[in-house]
C-alpha cells in the first residue's frame, strides 16, 4: 500500500464480459507491466443511488462494487502457460495437403504476422475461386469467451466477411447464429404461452422490485442461484437482491435437483427435484389447486384462454392418468405431500417465482415442457397481480417493456452508454446472412450431407419463426462447410456433445481452420492457424456497464505491453481487411471509440468530452429520486408500488400471442403444427429418452445435471491457478479435477468415496472427476458444472477427457430425430442426460495427449 | 493503543471466497518489509474459507467459517518460536519477522487454529498480518474491505468479554471474535401417516437430559422443524405431541447436527 501513490490505476474489463456488454471493472493498480491489485470500484458519492420505498422498510445497494473471485485472479490468466503469443501454424498443415485428421494431435510452429496474413488471404481468395463465394467458410463468433466491449469482442469475423460481401462482392459467408442458449426452455416453449419475445420468452421486469418487496409473500427460486450465475453476470447486484428478500421478510423456498450455493444460505426450504421433471410438478400443483378450487378462476376466465383443455388434461379427463402429487412423486422424488404443501403455500401466499436464467430445467431435454407448464400454473394465480410476479435476480437492462427492474431514468436506458452495433450479429433478431446454421447444429452441418430444422434460433427471433423450415447445406451441389472461423474457443465446453464438434473439426473436408484466441485451450488446438489476441489488459477500451442495476461507462487505458506479438481481436481483423483493401471500414479503434462515445448522454447531455472521459475514466449515472421515478411510472401506467406484469393483471390483454392472452392451448401451435407430439397445442408431460426410467437408463441410471459455475465463467476460469485450487479436488495423483456430486446413496452402490476419481460416461464418450459425496444433491443424480477445460487423455486405451468437460457428453438436438430427418426444436441440451458412474484407478491414466494444463506453447 | 480485532459473523457469510483470492491477490508476489515476505503461488491460504455440510436431505444447509490468524494475546506460535521471531504489535496484530525466522516450523506445530504455512522457498514461516502494511495507512485488510456480505468486520470492538471466540478451549486469547458459531440442530417432518399430508404447527420439544432445560418450536407450512442452538454432544429426548395423534419420541445425540427424517404420526385408536 506504501506505493499505492505510483500505481497507474486502469480499470479492466470484467472477465464474464461478453456480448459487449460488461459488469462494473475493477481497479487495477499498475506498476510497470505488472499488475498489482485489483481493487473493488466504489460508486462516487456525488452519484445518487436509487431508492425502492415500500411499506417493509427501503431497499438501495452498496456504493462498493465487487465482482466473482475469477475477476479478482483474471490478472493470472495475461501470462498463462497456454497462452499463445505469436501466430502459429500447425506443423503438417499445407495449403495442398491439410492433413485434417491431424487437428488436435499435430504441433505448431511460430511464423510471422506477414506470413500468417499470407496464410489468411490465400486461403480466402482459393475458397472464392474454387466455390464462388464465401459461403463455405463457418464464422463461429458469437461471444461466451474473454470479451470486451470492441477491442477483445468476439463478432468481428462476422463483420469482416461481411465487409468481404459488400465490398469485394464476394457473395455470403455461412453464419453460425447463436442459440437462445440461457433461455432455452423459455424461448421454445413459454413464448407460445405469453410471448415475451423481446426477452426470450420470460416476462417483462419493469419496476418488478417495486412490487415484489411491498407485496410478496414467498418467492420460489426456480434452480435461481444469485451467488453463482447472477454474481458472475451482474456482479454485487445480485448479491444484494436476495438480501432484500429477506428483510423484507419473505420467504424463500428453492426447487432444484442441487441445493446450490445461494439455496444453501438463503432459502428456508429446498425441495430436491429429479432433474428435468420441474413440468411433472407443475401439473400436480395444478391438480391440487383444481381439487382444492384454489386458483385464481376469475383471471383465468378473463386473461386466458384454453384452460378447460388443461383442466381436462390435469385431472385425467382426456383420456390419460391425473396428474396427481402422487402420480408425479414417481417422477420428480418430491413426496406428494410436499407438493401438496407447496401447491397450499403458492395458493395462500402472494407467491413470485424467481429465476437468473432458468437454472438447470431450462437447458435439458424438452425444457419447453417446464417452461410452458411454469406459465400455466403463474397464470393459474394470476401472474401481475401484486406480488405475484416473474422476477430475475439480476439487472440485465433488456429484460423491459419500458422501464428497468429498479429506480432508473429511461433516457439513461436509452442513451446512457454506448451500445456496440455488432452484437446485432450474436444476440439479433435473426441471421444477416441468408446462409446460416444455428450453434446448437455446428457440428452436424459439417459431418452430415445436409440437415434440416425449424428456426433460426435467433435470440430476438418473432415466435412464429419457430415454425419456418431451414436446410444446411442451402441447396443441393453446395459445397457445405470447407473453412471454419473460431473466434470463441468455447463451443466443446459451452454447448451439447463437444465430442462431436472436436471430430467436425478434424473431419477430411474442411480445408482450413482459423482460430483467433489468446490461449491454446479447449477447441483451439484444433486450428490450422492460431492468430495471438490479446486480453482486456493489453489495450484500451470501452467497458459499458449494462448488467448491472446502475448505468455506467468506463475508459480502460492500456494496463500492460501485450504479451508477445498478441493483438486485440478488433485489429486482428481489420489487419485482415487491410490486406483486402477494406481500410474505409476498418477505422482506427480509437476512432471507432470515441464516435461510440459521443452519441452517449455523458457526452451529448452532460457534456463530458471524450478527452475529459479519457482523464477521469469513468462516467455514473445518477438513478432518478423516488419521488422522480413515481412520476416516471405514472407516464408508463404504473402506480408506485406497481411493476413487473401489474399492466397485464389490469388489461387482461396486450401480451404477443395471437390472442393476446395468456394461451394453455397455443392457437399458433395449432395452426402451424398441430401433430407436433413433443410440442402439441396443450403442453403435457412428454417422456422421452433421457429419463431413467427410459431403455438407456438400464445401462446409464443416473440423471447429470449442470450449472453455471461458481467460479469459472463458462470455459474460462480452469488454467488460473487460484482458481483451481479453491474450486477443483485434488486427486490422489495430485491432479487437480472436477468436483462431481454425488449422493451417499449412489456413491456407496460403486464403491465410491468422497475424493474418489470417478469417470462418468455415456454413450456419447468418458470423462474423470472428482467425487464430492453430498446431501446437497438428490438421489439418481449427478452435478457437474458445464465448461471445465478439455484435457484430453487415455484410460485403458479409450479417450477421455480428463479436465472433466461434460459438455462432452451431453446430447445434441439432432439424436432425438435421427439422421436425415428434420429437427423440429434445435434446442439446446446440456443438463439433465443420462450417465453412468464408476470408480477409477488413476495409475491407469495416460496423460495429456498435449493439449491440457501442462501444454506448453511454442514461440 | 486500541487493539484491532476482526469481528466474524458466521450467520452472513454465503462462502463466495472473495476473501482467499483478494488475500492472495495482495500478497502473492508482493512483499510488505518488514511484516511479510511474498506468498508463493499457491498452496497457502491465510484465510481460508471452511465449509461446513449440514443436515440431511432435504433439510440441508451450508455454514461457512472464514478462518485466518486469531492474533491471539496468548499466542502458542510467539512461545514456541526459539528465535522470538514471533512478535505482536502494539495494536495486538502478531506477525512473523522473515528476518530472523528460520523456517523451523515449531509455530505450525504450535499453532492450534491451523494458520501457519511453511515457505519452503524462503525457508520461513508465513501467515496472516491483519494486512498491517494496510492498517498502517489506514485501510482495511483485504478481506474485510472485500467482503460483499459485511461478515468480516474489522476494527477497534475490544468487549471480547461479551464476544465468543472460536475454540475458547485453546485458551489463546484470540482477537478475533465471532458471531453465529455453528451449533447443533435438530430438524425432520411431521406428516400425518394415514393421510400422507403434512402437519404444520405441531410443537416439537427437545428436553435436555442432563439439565433442567427444553426448547419447543412449531412446525412449518411444509411440516418441517428446525430446533437450533442445541448444546454439542448432549443426549436430548425429542417429544412430537399432537391431539389426536399418538405421540413421538426419540433420544438423540448431538455429536453434530440431527435429523430425525420424515416422522409420519400416527392416530390415536
Amino acid at each position: 500500500m506504501s506505493d499505492h501513490q505510483e500505481h497507474r490505476v486502469v480499470y479492466v474489463s470484467h472477465p464474464a464480459s461478453g456480448l459487449a456488454r460488461s459488469n462494473f471493472p475493477l481497479e487495477c493498480h499498475v506498476e510497470g507491466s505488472r499488475i498489482v491489485r485489483s481493487l473493488p470500484f466504489y460508486i462516487p458519492e456525488d452519484v445518487r443511488l436509487y431508492e425502492i420505498k415500500t411499506s417493509r422498510g427501503v431497499f438501495t445497494r452498496p456504493r462498493k462494487e465487487v465482482q466473482m473471485p475469477l475477476a479478482f485472479a483474471a490478472k493470472r490468466r495475461v501470462h498463462s502457460a497456454t497462452r499463445v503469443k505469436y501466430p502459429l501454424l500447425r506443423d503438417d498443415w499445407s495449403p495442398d495437403n491439410p492433413n485434417a485428421e491431424q487437428r488436435g494431435k499435430s504441433g505448431y510452429s511460430r511464423i510471422s504476422w506477414e506470413q500468417a496474413l499470407d496464410v489468411i488471404v490465400g486461403q480466402l481468395n482459393r475458397i472464392h475461386e474454387k466455390y464462388g463465394s464465401m459461403e463455405p467458410v463457418l464464422v463461429q463468433a458469437d461471444g461466451h469467451g474473454h470479451s470486451g466491449y470492441m477491442q477483445s469482442l468476439h463478432f468481428w469475423g462476422h463483420y469482416l466477411f461481411d465487409m468481404i460481401r459488400e465490398h469485394l462482392g464476394w457473395g455470403w459467408w455461412t453464419q453460425q447464429v447463436r442459440n437462445p442458449d440461457s433461455w432455452e426452455g423459455y424461448y421454445w416453449g413459454a413464448k407460445h404461452v405469453w410471448g415475451f419475445d423481446d426477452t426470450l420468452g420470460e416476462p417483462y421486469q419493469d419496476a418488478v422490485w417495486d412490487d415484489v418487496l411491498e407485496h410478496a409473500e414467498m418467492v420460489i427460486f426456480s434452480g435461481n442461484d444469485p451467488e453463482a450465475t447472477g454474481f458472475g453476470m451482474s456482479g454485487s447486484i445480485a448479491l444484494e437482491m436476495p438480501k432484500w428478500l429477506k428483510r423484507a421478510g419473505i420467504k424463500v423456498v428453492a426447487i432444484s435437483p442441487d441445493l446450490n450455493h445461494a439455496a444453501a444460505v438463503h432459502a428456508d426450504k429446498w425441495i430436491p427435484i429429479k432433474p428435468n421433471s420441474d413440468g411433472a410438478l407443475y401439473l400436480a400443483v395444478a391438480h391440487t389447486w383444481i381439487v382444492e378450487g384454489s386458483y385464481d378462476k376469475e383471471y383465468v376466465r378473463t386473461h386466458t384462454v384454453g384452460f378447460e383443455e388443461f383442466r381436462r388434461h390435469a385431472m385425467g379427463e382426456d383420456g390419460g392418468v391425473a396428474k396427481t402429487p402422487a402420480w408425479a412423486e414417481k417422477i420428480t422424488g418430491v413426496p406428494a405431500h410436499t407438493i401438496r404443501a407447496l401447491a397450499r403455500e403458492w395458493a395462500a401466499k402472494k407467491t413470485t417465482l424467481s429465476v437468473y436464467f432458468g437454472g438447470p430445467k431450462i437447458r435439458g431435454t424438452l425444457s419447453h415442457v417446464a417452461a410452458r407448464l411454469e406459465a400455466y400454473v403463474l397464470a393459474m394465480q394470476g401472474i401481475g397481480r401484486p406480488g405475484r410476479q416473474f422476477l430475475r435476480t439480476g439487472a440485465p437492462s433488456f429484460y423491459k417493456k419500458s422501464l428497468a427492474q429498479v429506480p432508473r431514468y429511461p433516457e439513461v436506458d436509452h442513451h446512457g452508454i454506448a451500445l456496440n452495433p455488432m452484437i446485432e450479429y450474436a444476440i439479433g433478431h435473426g441471421p444477416k446472412s441468408p446462409v446460416f446454421i444455428p450453434r446448437t447444429l455446428a457440428a452436424e452441418a459439417i459431418q452430415c450431407p445436409s440437415i434440416e430444422w425449424r428456426g433460426t434460433t435467433a435470440s430476438l427471433a418473432k415466435t412464429e419463426d419457430q415454425f419456418n423450415h431451414y436446410r444446411f447445406p442451402p441447396n443441393d451441389g453446395h459445397p457445405g462447410i470447407r473453412m471454419v472461423w473460431n473466434e470463441n474457443g468455447s463451443q466443446p465446453g459451452s454447448w451439447g456433445h463437444g465430442w462431436n464438434w472436436l471430430e467436425a473439426l478434424a473431419n477430411p473436408r474442411i480445408e482450413f481452420v482459423v482460430g483467433v484466441h489468446p490461449w491454446l485451450e479447449n477447441d483451439i488446438p484444433f486450428s490450422d492457424l492460431i492468430l495471438p489476441a490479446q486480453t482486456n489488459y493489453e489495450h484500451e477500451d470501452l467497458v459499458t456497464v449494462q448488467r448491472s442495476d446502475v448505468l455506467a461507462m468506463f475508459y480502460q487505458d492500456q494496463a500492460i505491453e501485450p504479451v508477445g506479438e498478441s493483438k486485440s481481436d478488433y485489429e486482428i481483423h481489420r489487419m485482415i481487411g487491410q490486406r483486402l483493401g477494406l481500410d474505409d471500414v476498418f477505422p482506427p479503434a480509437e476512432q471507432w471509440l470515441k464516435a461510440a462515445y459521443g452519441g452517449t448522454l455523458a457526452s451529448t447531455k452532460h457534456g463530458t468530452t471524450w478527452e475529459e472521459f479519457k482523464e477521469k475514466k469513468h462516467f455514473v449515472y445518477d438513478c432518478p429520486t423516488w419521488d422522480e421515478w413515481v412520476e416516471i411510472k405514472k407516464e408508463h401506467g404504473f402506480g408506485p408500488n406497481e411493476g413487473g406484469l401489474h399492466w397485464f393483471w389490469s388489461a387482461g390483454d396486450g401480451l404477443e400471442t395471437p390472442s393476446g392472452k395468456i394461451e394453455f392451448v397455443s392457437s399458433r401451435i395449432a395452426e402451424l403444427d398441430p401433430d407436433n407430439t413433443e410440442r402439441p397445442p396443450l403442453a403435457r408431460w412428454v417422456p422421452h429418452g433421457e429419463l431413467r426410467d427410459s431403455p438407456k437408463g438400464r445401462e446409464y441410471p443416473l440423471s447429470v445435471m449442470s450449472n453455471h459455475p461458481r467460479f469459472r465463467f463458462h470455459v474460462q476460469g480452469d488454467d488460473v491457478d487460484w482458481i483451481r485450487e479453491i474450486a477443483k479436488v485434488r486427486g490422489p495423483d495430485g491432479y487437480m479435477y472436477e468436483p462431481c456430486w454425488i449422493h451417499p446413496t449412489d456413491s456407496d452402490v460403486r464403491g465410491i468415496a468422497d475424493g474418489d476419481i470417478i469417470m462418468v460416461h455415456n454413450e456419447r464418450g468418458a470423462l474423470l472427476v472428482g467425487a464430492v459425496v453430498t446431501e446437497r444433491i438428490i438421489p439418481g443424480a449427478l452435478s457437474i458444472d458445464h465448461g471445465a477445460k478439455i484435457d484430453l487423455a487415455m484410460l485403458n486405451n479409450t479417450l477421455i477427457d480428463r479436465g472433466g468437460c461434460i459438455n462432452l457428453i451431453a446430447p445434441t438436438p439432432q439424436e432425438k430425430y435421427g439422421a436425415g430427418a428434420e429437427i423440429a426444436i434445435p434446442e439446446m441440451n446440456v443438463s439433465g442426460f443420462l450417465a453412468q458412474a464408476a470408480k477409477i484407478d488413476v495409475s491407469d491414466i495416460v496423460a495429456s495427449t498435449g493439449l491440457g494444463h501442462g501444454a506448453t506453447v511454442p514461440g | 493503543m486500541d487493539k484491532k480485532t476482526f469481528l466474524i459473523d458466521v450467520d452472513k457469510c454465503s462462502g463466495c471466497r472473495l476473501c482467499m483470492i483478494v488475500c492472495k491477490d495482495e500478497h502473492v508476489g508482493s512483499g510488505y518489509s518488514p511484516w511479510t515476505k511474498p506468498q508463493p503461488d499457491t498452496g497457502q491460504f491465510w484465510i481460508d474459507v471452511h465449509s461446513l455440510e449440514r443436515g440431511r436431505i432435504p433439510r440441508v444447509r451450508m455454514s461457512y467459517l472464514p478462518v485466518l490468524c486469531q492474533h491471539c494475546e496468548n499466542a502458542p506460535c510467539v512461545k514456541a518460536c526459539a528465535e522470538a521471531a514471533i512478535k505482536t504489535r502494539s495494536d495486538g496484530l502478531v506477525w512473523i519477522d522473515p528476518a530472523p525466522c528460520t523456517g523451523c516450523g515449531l509455530c505450525q506445530t504450535a499453532c492450534p487454529y491451523d494458520v501457519i504455512y511453511m515457505n519452503g522457498d524462503l525457508k520461513i514461516a508465513q501467515k496472516c498480518t491483519g494486512c498491517a502494511h494496510r492498517v498502517d495507512e489506514g485501510a482495511l485488510p483485504r478481506c474485510a474491505e472485500v467482503c460483499p456480505h459485511d461478515v468480516i468486520v474489522f476494527g477497534d470492538v475490544e468487549n471480547g468479554k461479551t464476544l465468543k471466540v472460536y475454540h475458547p478451549e485453546y485458551q489463546t486469547g484470540p482477537r478475533v471474535y465471532w458471531k453465529g458459531l455453528p451449533k447443533p440442530w435438530i430438524a425432520g417432518t411431521v406428516i400425518d401417516a394415514l393421510s400422507d399430508e403434512v402437519i404444520s404447527g405441531v410443537a416439537i420439544t427437545s428436553v435436555d437430559l442432563f439439565e433442567d432445560a427444553s426448547v419447543t418450536v412449531l412446525s412449518d407450512e411444509f411440516g418441517d422443524f428446525w430446533i437450533r442452538g442445541m448444546e454439542k454432544d448432549r443426549k436430548y429426548r425429542v417429544e412430537i405431541r399432537k391431539e389426536g395423534y399418538q405421540d413421538f419420541l426419540s433420544i438423540v445425540t448431538t455429536d453434530g447436527d440431527q435429523d430425525v427424517g420424515t416422522v409420519g404420526l400416527k392416530r390415536t385408536p
